[in-house]
């Protein structure tokens, strides 16, 4: 356990500057476009209202309040958001990768630390859980600070004040990351942790089978991907939706279970037996 | 004790250990001598499981490798196992955290001894000091064997100098050693035992000194005799 801690420490040192700099990015780009959509409204109402004659009340008929959740559907919250995704998606791979690539190959000195080599693979998806939550962490928090920024742009009478849980309902193509109670918590990361474990056993058997272990990775993905859903599968297909929802989440997770014990166990085995340097 | 019994090795469908068997002593140091791509260093990475083997079986101390073994064991490799931007002050306190074995005395004396900078970045070592640096990390460990992968290798004639003479300091006393080595000029006099490894096979183990003594030949007049007939 000891070593576990130590290694998810190492690991998570390893990205901390990377993690700083996305999350700073997506903070400038973040309040950049608080700021210039603030402007935009503001400017839009001063043209109405001032030039154009427009009554405040008629403005706010027709063009509505000023919200964060106006700006959180626009590209200035979603591209550095997307680009976290990318980023931590990109990082699954390189996670491994790093160590055996270049002239310093540091999966020599983790292959030969004296802990369960199993530690090594339990630290690395911790470190993607951790920069997973952090990332979502960071934005909960940025919300807040961006909502002030632009009540310090925009005038009171024309700002909606609404909760931080609504900004984070505004934006339904970030259900995923932004899950609204325990159980979709549950669910969300539950499904990443076990998709992460399987790109692991994938990557872990293209390392110790070279262009064999492409192939198996592959037939391995689609293997636990086909298992995990099978339950789904079966419910539609063959008993014609027999089973009642709570059954079929019950199974799900059963079955979610059984393929992260698999792989997991596939991974102890490749680390054990079968990887190269 | 180290035992490599019947290892063979498959590439793909070339097969480039073909039943390797020989044995390594604690307070021996034991030269694995071949020509290039003849499998010293798959041998070292199977004993040190970075490699699997298709057949035979590898004992330390009568025990197939396991993760208490890296306490007892350490491989020090021809290339860089520290991250390029740690300072080697960071990759000792590294070992440190993980190994229980680790001296740190021993560690700060070969410092001294290899006129080591701890401040340091591994990215900016030249060759020679990098594997120096390799060899502190493997030494500061207070471990039974140390297998070493071409010390020597592509290194000025000042470092070999000087690692070669770690082999003669208290740093390698009583302790099992398996090198591999083309330059087997700088630490001839001080090998036991030599392992000849021809196409996939041990041609020849013996006893240096006996060969010296029983028949006046030095070790590389060995090597010449194999693999010059």
């Amino acid at each position: 356990m000891k070593n576990y801690l130590k290694l998810v420490n190492f690991e998570f040192n390893r990205i901390a500057k990377l993690f700083a700099v996305l999350l700073g990015v997506t903070f400038v780009i973040q309040i950049v476009g608080v700021i210039v959509q603030s402007r935009y409204y503001l400017s839009m109402a001063n043209e109405l209202i001032y030039e154009g004659m427009l009554s405040k009340v008629k403005f706010l008929e027709n063009y509505g309040h000023m919200s964060l959740s106006q700006i959180v559907i626009s590209m200035w919250f979603l591209v550095p958001i997307l680009l976290c995704v990318a980023a931590v998606g990109f990082y699954i791979f390189l996670i491994w990768y790093r160590d055996w690539v270049g002239k310093n190959t540091f999966i020599y000195r983790l292959l030969m630390l004296p802990t369960t080599r199993l530690n090594i693979f339990f630290a690395k998806i911790t470190t993607i859980l951790i920069m997973t939550l952090g990332l979502v962490a960071s934005q909960l928090i940025m919300l807040p600070i961006e909502t002030l920024v632009m009540k310090s742009i925009v005038p009171k009478e024309f700002i909606m004040d609404i909760t931080l849980n609504q900004i984070v309902i505004s934006m339904p193509e970030l259900r995923f990351i932004f899950p609204n109670s325990p159980i979709e918590l549950v669910i969300f990361y539950g499904a990443g942790v076990l998709a992460v474990s399987i790109v692991f056993t994938a990557i872990l058997m293209e390392r110790s089978f070279k262009w064999r272990g492409i192939f198996a990775g592959l037939i391995y993905s689609a293997v636990a991907v086909g298992l995990t859903i099978l339950p789904l599968l079966l419910n539609v297909i063959v008993f014609n939706g027999f089973f009642y929802t709570i059954e079929l989440f019950v199974l799900e997770i059963i079955m979610g279970l059984l393929v992260l014990a698999g792989s997991i166990l596939t991974c102890r085995f490749l680390l054990m037996k079968k990887i190269t340097v | 004790m180290i035992e490599v019994k019947a290892v063979e090795k498959k590439f793909g469908r070339k097969k480039i250990l073909k039943g390797v068997s020989f044995t390594a002593n604690k307070g021996e140091i034991t030269c694995l001598i071949g020509i290039n791509g003849v499998g010293k260093t798959t041998i070292l990475n199977a004993i040190m499981a970075l490699t699997p083997f298709n057949k035979g079986q590898i004992l330390i101390d009568g025990e197939p490798i396991n993760k208490n073994s890296f306490e007892k064991i350490t491989f020090i490799p021809d290339t860089i196992t520290m991250l390029p931007h740690m300072k080697i002050a960071e990759a000792m306190e590294f070992m440190d955290d993980f190994y229980t074995c680790w001296n740190q005395e021993r560690a700060t004396e070969l410092l001294g001894f290899f006129r080591l900078d701890p401040n340091d970045r591994i990215a900016s070592l030249s060759k020679g000091n990098a594997a120096k640096v390799n060899l502190l990390l493997g030494l500061a460990l207070d471990v039974d064997y140390v297998l070493m992968d071409e010390p020597f290798s592509g290194i000025d004639m000042f470092s070999r100098e000087d690692i070669a003479n770690v082999f003669t300091s208290h740093l390698i006393e009583n302790r099992g050693v398996i090198i591999t080595t083309h330059e087997v000029g700088d630490i001839e006099h001080l090998i036991d035992k030599v392992v000849l490894l021809d196409e996939g096979k041990v041609t020849k183990e013996f006893s240096a000194e006996e060969e010296r003594e029983n028949e006046g030949k030095s070790v590389i007049d060995v090597m010449r005799e194999v693999y010059q007939r």
